[in-house]
């Protein structure tokens, strides 16, 4: 029964249905299956997904989707986690967003998903964040990591702003900042202050890898 | 005025007349069901106003299909952009086709292809080429070098505004961002023109403060906007072009319904980039066949709406460098864009998506719009043209046209020029250095930078533009939006390349 139903659980990932995710994650948690163990078949699946993403066998609207479903599963299994006092292994936490001024969704969004396959926790603020939302989240989830993203030449600026206002919260120490955006170069960002800059979704993943590790 | 080109035959229409209607209907069922997020709070005061049911905790408003019908109706047909020089004034709608200088936002080394931010003097000469150009009707200082060296981000665009009024006298584009809006109309007033200001709508569904507050101020001071319908198809709308479609149109008629609750009457065009989503990528694809196609089909429907279209299609390319991938996107989506009804193309200049602007692209690019121009205006049917009694009187060979005042009366009006093609003959080809295109729109650019000489502002109207500047300097810095680190950069480069 167990293998059963972790294996159809994988399955509804890789099938990109969410109404099925959450219907077989409930029905490990009513077959008392080991949270863990559910929670390691959820991450093999999106990990497999973002894999043959990679290989250039399938593409973003599939992962993205088998991303969706398995963010559908997961707050039934991490309940299940809390119930046995243990905790979901993620790589790290991100908090991510698109700065003040600023309407581009798609970059940022990329990058949220490709994390959350990759194994990442990921809170998305979304786009137009102002400074103190900024800082109140990293004050809230004290992530690993915060990924600003910005496509304008004058909102990239606002990026600094935040990194300032880190700073004179006290919070700068606790947190890796990165950047990104069409509007983002290396050079700025080393002269923002930020710990790392990609121009790409999935070259974000690798330095988020790289930072949290 | 300017008369650009004239359309002088009937669009290519790729809808049916049904198709055309479901789209419509879709679209009013859309802004009536689901209706737009407007992050502004007077935009959803004016709304709940006027019969839209407003949410103003989900700051979400539904218009009633009625409301949208009659606000359409009211947007007007036509409308003028006024020009430094008068008699390069724009007169935008019906069957007229100008082009508009394009974008990117770096210069770009032609050895290297590598791209930096530009300095003052990249872009003055960039304007002085677009201002030469004879089928650049519209300029565009704002949108390329949006990154100047030595400028701090939140002054490029009034500092690229200022460059272009300084440097062409042609109407010029503008945005918004920030509040720079409020200096942008002070200039536009004290030269005495207007501007063509484009306002982003974030897809699906959303226009954001930003945008609503610069529409409120642009209108009120009557100068006609340009918001924008775009999307990735797939990402940020429907990846089927009907589908997309149908939620692009929703956010053009949003757009008139608040342009018209502002201020009936007032000019409106709309700008339109549907494009669809590289899928492995996540990046825009700007020459894709189906970019050409949703373009000919909002220029359908926004002739059905009588409202002065300007398509994004054709304006850049994915390509990094000046070549054959730059060259057959760009001028297959402009010459759809131009058969299909488009009235303003965004053009010359720039490519590798929105990054990259050079001088010698807009050169090459102008001659594109010359071949599309040409095209546009079709054949003149006349007896003389028709030359039947010339064609009797030369009759069959050793009898030829050379030598006959029909091909010296006719011959520049019926041919198109091009002024950097390569059209020598192989021997000369060769023994001339073997130069390609670009390597003649180099030249041409040398040609243009020592001999054109624009239009200089009089000394008070460049007292009127410095002191402007200076005040968004002033505003910009006491908000802390310039650090006193870019400040003092700033004022270096200012004091360099004064």
């Amino acid at each position: 029964m167990q293998d059963i139903i972790l294996e159809s659980l994988s399955r509804a990932i890789k099938d990109y249905d969410k109404a099925a995710a959450v219907r077989w994650v409930t029905a490990a948690a009513d077959n008392q299956i080991d949270p863990l163990r559910v929670m390691e078949s959820l991450t093999a699946a999106i990990r497999e997904v973002g894999d043959a993403f990679g290989a250039g066998e399938c593409f973003l609207p599939e992962l993205v989707s088998a991303a969706d479903a398995m963010q559908a599963a997961l707050p039934i299994v991490e309940e299940q986690l809390r119930s046995i006092g243990a905790k979901r292994e993620s790589i790290g936490k991100v908090v991510a967003g698109t700065v003040a001024g600023d309407i581009h969704n798609i970059g940022k969004s990329m990058l949220c998903t490709l994390l959350v396959a990759d194994g990442f926790e990921v809170v998305d603020l979304g786009t137009d964040v102002p400074v103190e939302r900024f800082v109140e989240a990293v004050r809230d989830h004290e992530p690993d990591i915060l990924a600003m993203s910005a496509l304008l030449t004058i909102t990239a600026s606002e990026q600094k702003l935040v990194i300032e206002a880190l700073q004179a919260a006290g919070l700068r120490q606790i947190v890796k900042v990165i950047v990104g955006g069409g509007a983002i170069s290396e050079e700025f960002a080393n002269k923002i202050g930020a710990d790392g800059y990609s121009p790409t979704a999935p070259g974000g993943v690798r330095l988020c890898r790289k930072l949290a590790g | 005025m300017i008369k650009g080109f004239t359309r002088k035959y009937k669009p290519l229409d790729i809808l049916s007349e049904e198709e055309e209607e479901a789209i419509h209907r879709g679209a009013l069922y859309v802004l009536e069901k689901t209706g737009m997020r407007v992050e502004h709070e007077r935009a959803l005061k004016l709304f709940a106003d006027n019969d839209c049911l407003v949410d103003f905790d989900e700051r979400r408003v539904r218009i009633p299909p009625g409301l949208v019908e009659e606000c359409l109706r009211k947007c007007p047909s036509s409308f003028v952009l006024k020009a430094r020089n008068p008699d390069q004034d724009l007169m935008v709608g019906g069957n007229t086709v100008y082009f508009m200088q394009g974008m990117g936002m770096r210069y770009v080394d032609l050895d290297t292809w590598e791209t930096r931010p530009a300095t003052a003097a990249e872009h003055r000469e960039a304007m002085i080429v677009a201002d030469a150009l004879e089928n650049v009707h519209l300029a565009d200082g704002i949108f390329f070098y949006m990154e100047r060296q030595g400028v701090p981000p939140v002054m490029v665009m009034l500092e690229n505004l200022a460059s272009g009024l300084r440097y062409s006298t042609k109407a010029e584009q503008f945005g918004y961002q920030k509040d720079c809006e409020i200096f942008a109309i002070q200039m536009a007033e004290a030269l005495g023109i207007n501007l063509n200001p484009e306002l982003d709508t974030a897809s699906p569904l959303t226009i954001y403060g930003g945008a609503a507050e610069a529409a409120f101020r642009y209108v009120e001071a009557g100068i006609p906007i340009q918001p924008c319908s775009s999307m990735t198809m797939g990402a940020e709308g429907p990846v089927t072009l009907a589908g997309a479609m149908t939620l692009g149109v929703s956010m053009v008629m949003a757009w008139a319904v608040l342009t018209q609750l502002i201020k009936p009457g007032a000019p409106m065009s709309i700008q339109h980039g549907l494009k669809p989503m590289d899928m492995q990528r996540g990046s825009p694809r700007f020459g894709a066949a189906e970019y050409a196609l949703t373009g000919a089909m909002m220029n359908q429907m926004l002739r059905r709406y009588q409202i002065p279209s300007c398509p994004g299609s054709g304006f850049t390319s994915t390509s990094k460098k000046i070549d054959y991938q730059t060259g057959y996107e760009k001028s297959m989506g402009a010459l759809l864009s131009a058969l299909s009804g488009g009235n303003l193309l965004i053009f010359q200049g720039g490519s590798c998506a929105e990054l990259l602007y050079h001088p010698v692209l807009s050169i090459l690019d102008d001659d594109v719009a010359g071949w599309i121009g040409r095209y546009l205006e079709g054949v003149t049917i006349t007896d003389e043209t028709l030359a039947i009694d010339l064609i009797n009187e030369v009759g069959p060979i050793p009898g030829h046209y050379l030598n006959t005042e029909h091909t010296r009366n006719w011959w520049r009006k019926e041919l198109f020029q091009p002024k950097v093609a390569d059209l020598e003959a192989y021997p000369v080809w060769i023994r001339s250095g073997k130069q390609d295109a670009l390597a003649l729109a180099k030249q041409r650019m040398e040609k243009i930078l020592t001999s054109h000489k624009p239009q200089s502002l009089t000394p008070s109207q460049e007292q009127a533009i410095e002191d402007i500047l200076k005040d968004a300097r002033v505003y910009y810095r006491s908000k802390g939006l310039i650090s006193e680190e870019d400040w003092t950069t700033y004022m270096k480069t200012l004091d360099n390349s004064a």
